[in-house]
Formats: C-alpha cells, sequence, structure tokens
C-alpha cells in the first residue's frame, strides 16, 4: 500500500495533559486531533523557546504538504540526547502530535520515529 | 515515496476501528523524560559547608519557583488577601497574555521547572556577591549583594529588582525591592504593584533540597503580607545550564496563525 492514510484520531477525554514549561500546548494545539504523518524532514530549527522540524508529505497526486512540528527546547532535547544533526534533513521519519489549532499542519510532536522505526525520545510537551 | 499521510481527526465518541491513543501522557514515563537536568542521587548528607563555616547553597538546581499561588495557598485565602482591584484583574487575565510567553522575564519568584538554575556562592573576600543565573526563560541572572549595602532609597523599577542577602544562622536571607509591575507573579496571573516587597528564606535543608520560604508582600495588591513555600532539588553534577534564548523563535501568539511554513523571525536556519 502505497497509500497514504495512516492515521486515525481518537478521542480523548478525561485526560491529564502534562504540565508546560513554556507555555500551554492547549493553546495552540488540540488534543482532540491527534495526527500521524510520514515524510522527509525538510528543514531542522535548532531554535527556543522550542526546536521545529518541517516536514514535507507527499501526497498520491504529488502534491507536497510542509508539516510545522513543533518540539521542545534545545536544552530539553540536548538532556534528552538529541542534537541538531539527530534527524536532519532528507531523512524519512514518521511523527505523531496533535494539530494546531489554526492552522491544522502546524503541530506538537508527540512521538518521532526513525526511517527505521527507531523511536526517539520526545520530552514533555510544551518545554 | 513519500507518502502521506494523515490525518485524522476525530471527535470524542467517534468509534473508529484503529484507536491511535495519544501518547503525549506515557512518553514522559515510559522513556523517562524529564525536561530539566536531571536530579542528582539522593545522598543522606547534610548541607555542605564553606571553609569558613558558611552553608554552601551552590550548584545546579531544578524547580523552586513554578507552582501558582493561588494552588499553594488555596484560591479562596488567596482572594481574601487580594484587593477588589486585583481580584478584579486577576480574573480577567487571559494565559495567553502571561509576558512570559513572550519571553519577557519572569521576575524574581517564577523559578521554572524545566529549566535548570546555578547559584554561585563566591567564598572569601569575593563573598561580595550571589549570583543566581537562570536558563530560562529569559535566560538572565539574579545579583544577589552580600556585602552590608542598604537598598537605594528610591530604585527605578526593574524586571528582577534590588536584591540585598544575609544569613541568619544557615538561611540565606534575601530581600527584595525596586520591581516593576510587568510580570506576572506566576503562571496564574497573580497580579502586583511596584510596591511589591519580596523576602525569601533560603535552607538547604538536606544535600538535595533547597527550600524556599518567600514572604510576599505588596500593600498595593494585598491586605497583608503571606508566605509561600517551594523547593528547588539539587541537579546532578555532571549537568549543566545550557543556553536558552527564548526571544530566537517564538511562534507564540500571532504566529499561531500564521502559515505554517511562514518564516518566523529572522533566525539562521
Amino acid at each position: 500500500m502505497k497509500l497514504g492514510v495512516l492515521a486515525l484520531g481518537l478521542a480523548l477525554s478525561g485526560l491529564a495533559v502534562p504540565v508546560s514549561a513554556h507555555h500551554s500546548w492547549t493553546a495552540e494545539y488540540d488534543s482532540k486531533k491527534p495526527v500521524t504523518v510520514k515524510g522527509v524532514v525538510s528543514k531542522v530549527e535548532w531554535t527556543n523557546p522550542h526546536t521545529h522540524f518541517y516536514v514535507d508529505v507527499t501526497d498520491a497526486s504529488g502534491k507536497v504538504t510542509t508539516w510545522n512540528f513543533e518540539m521542545a527546547s534545545t536544552p530539553a532535547l540536548e538532556r534528552g540526547g538529541w542534537s541538531r544533526k539527530t534527524l536532519p534533513v532528507g531523512t524519512q521519519v514518521t511523527v505523531e502530535g496533535f494539530a494546531g489549532r489554526s492552522v491544522a499542519e502546524r503541530a506538537i510532536v508527540t512521538a518521532f520515529k526513525g526511517p527505521d522505526g527507531k523511536e526517539f525520545f520526545v520530552p514533555k510537551l510544551g518545554n | 515515496m513519500k507518502r502521506i499521510v494523515v490525518a485524522a481527526i476525530a471527535v470524542i465518541g467517534l468509534t473508529a476501528p484503529f484507536v491511535t491513543q495519544p501518547r503525549a501522557q506515557e512518553l514522559p514515563r515510559r522513556l523517562g523524560g524529564e525536561n530539566g537536568p536531571k536530579k542528582a542521587a539522593e545522598v543522606k548528607r547534610p548541607a555542605p559547608r564553606l571553609a569558613d563555616g558558611t552553608v554552601d547553597l551552590s550548584g545546579i538546581w531544578t524547580g523552586g519557583g513554578d507552582a501558582p499561588i493561588p494552588r499553594l495557598l488555596g484560591k479562596d485565602k488567596l482572594d481574601a488577601l487580594m484587593m477588589p482591584w486585583a481580584k478584579q484583574k486577576m480574573a480577567s487575565v487571559k494565559e495567553a497574555d502571561d509576558p512570559y510567553f513572550y519571553c519577557m522575564p519572569g521576575g524574581p519568584l517564577r523559578i521554572t521547572g524545566g529549566f535548570a538554575w546555578r547559584l554561585v556562592q563566591p567564598a572569601g573576600e569575593r563573598a561580595k556577591y550571589i549570583f543566581m543565573l537562570q536558563e530560562g526563560n529569559a535566560h538572565s541572572f539574579r545579583q544577589i549583594f552580600m556585602d552590608g549595602r542598604k537598598h537605594p532609597d528610591d530604585p527605578s523599577p526593574t524586571w528582577y529588582g534590588h536584591s540585598i542577602g544575609h544569613w541568619e544562622g544557615n538561611t540565606l536571607v534575601v530581600d527584595t525591592i525596586g520591581l516593576n509591575d510587568k510580570f506576572w507573579l506566576d503562571s496564574a496571573g497573580t497580579p502586583h504593584t511596584e510596591k511589591l516587597h519580596l523576602i525569601e528564606r533560603y535552607t538547604r535543608t538536606d544535600y538535595n533540597t533547597l527550600q524556599r520560604v518567600v514572604t510576599i508582600d505588596d500593600p498595593g495588591t494585598f491586605t497583608k503580607p503571606f508566605d509561600v513555600t517551594y523547593t528547588a532539588k539539587l541537579g546532578d553534577p555532571d549537568s549543566e545550564i545550557i543556553e536558552y534564548f527564548c526571544i530566537e523563535n517564538n511562534q507564540w501568539g500571532e504566529r499561531t496563525n500564521a502559515n505554517p511554513t511562514a518564516p518566523s523571525l529572522p533566525v539562521a536556519r
């Protein structure tokens, strides 16, 4: 299957969300909109307050959509074993997260897998 | 090839054939995630001392100023302490308006978890200052004068104010005035005025623990002074504070509504 759909959403009811350090992620992202995206890293912003991984996703018709995935701060990621080169531009990745409230493709990461399915540490949301 | 995919979006109560549990809640536990420095291994030792016998508070710490005041005190108790304008103001603030989210300094009270901070306590003749070097949120420092000087008569209000310290037994007492009213005291938006006067008492109750009792005195906001207590934990000795400039690429606020591929701030990419 070449196809694309992987994902599926779900309902979350009543789950407690982690407390944030920089800001409350639920203001920007919708905990009722979990997403799973498979694509290729097209840009890494190794920046603060948060890092951003841009992932290009190509659909069956060849149309490319760029997702902006937000992750924790560089100190939090470095303490979790990451560097700016951990998932460099060109890497095939699968990202799980929650879609943005205003722009779905601006999402926050809850799980990050490399090309071989290896899972990378994802710090608590918000810092 | 890169295929897609996407998204699904579902609504509460939807019964879907596949259920992808959101993982935010399980990840930190499963992968051991803490965003701040690892905590130091617990040791049953008293607080260390400098050669002259002074308690040594130096080290890398995490936490110690995180919890919002209404949670520490109880909302009713805080309400009873607040003047009417303050109650009104606090009821009207929105979380999204917190200056902290725009990378402004959080003021002296707010040492947020998820970041490290280092207390630098020079010994001997250099013991004129104590510094608190804060990784987040504004990557700033507090300077505490330990040489016996007094507060200036009429300091221009600043984000961290003017701090003088002295020792009472094993407790470092830090007295701060000259604070501006531009920051929130906590994430709940507890208000204050430029009359704010803080008295912090730092006690290293054991090797790994720094207790911080703060008297909040602001006759412009509260009907009487009150105390809140925080606890910082010692970070792993191998951990360090790490550079963190919040202003670099903050996409909070207006940028939330921006095109996801639009450049944010002009950072080097």
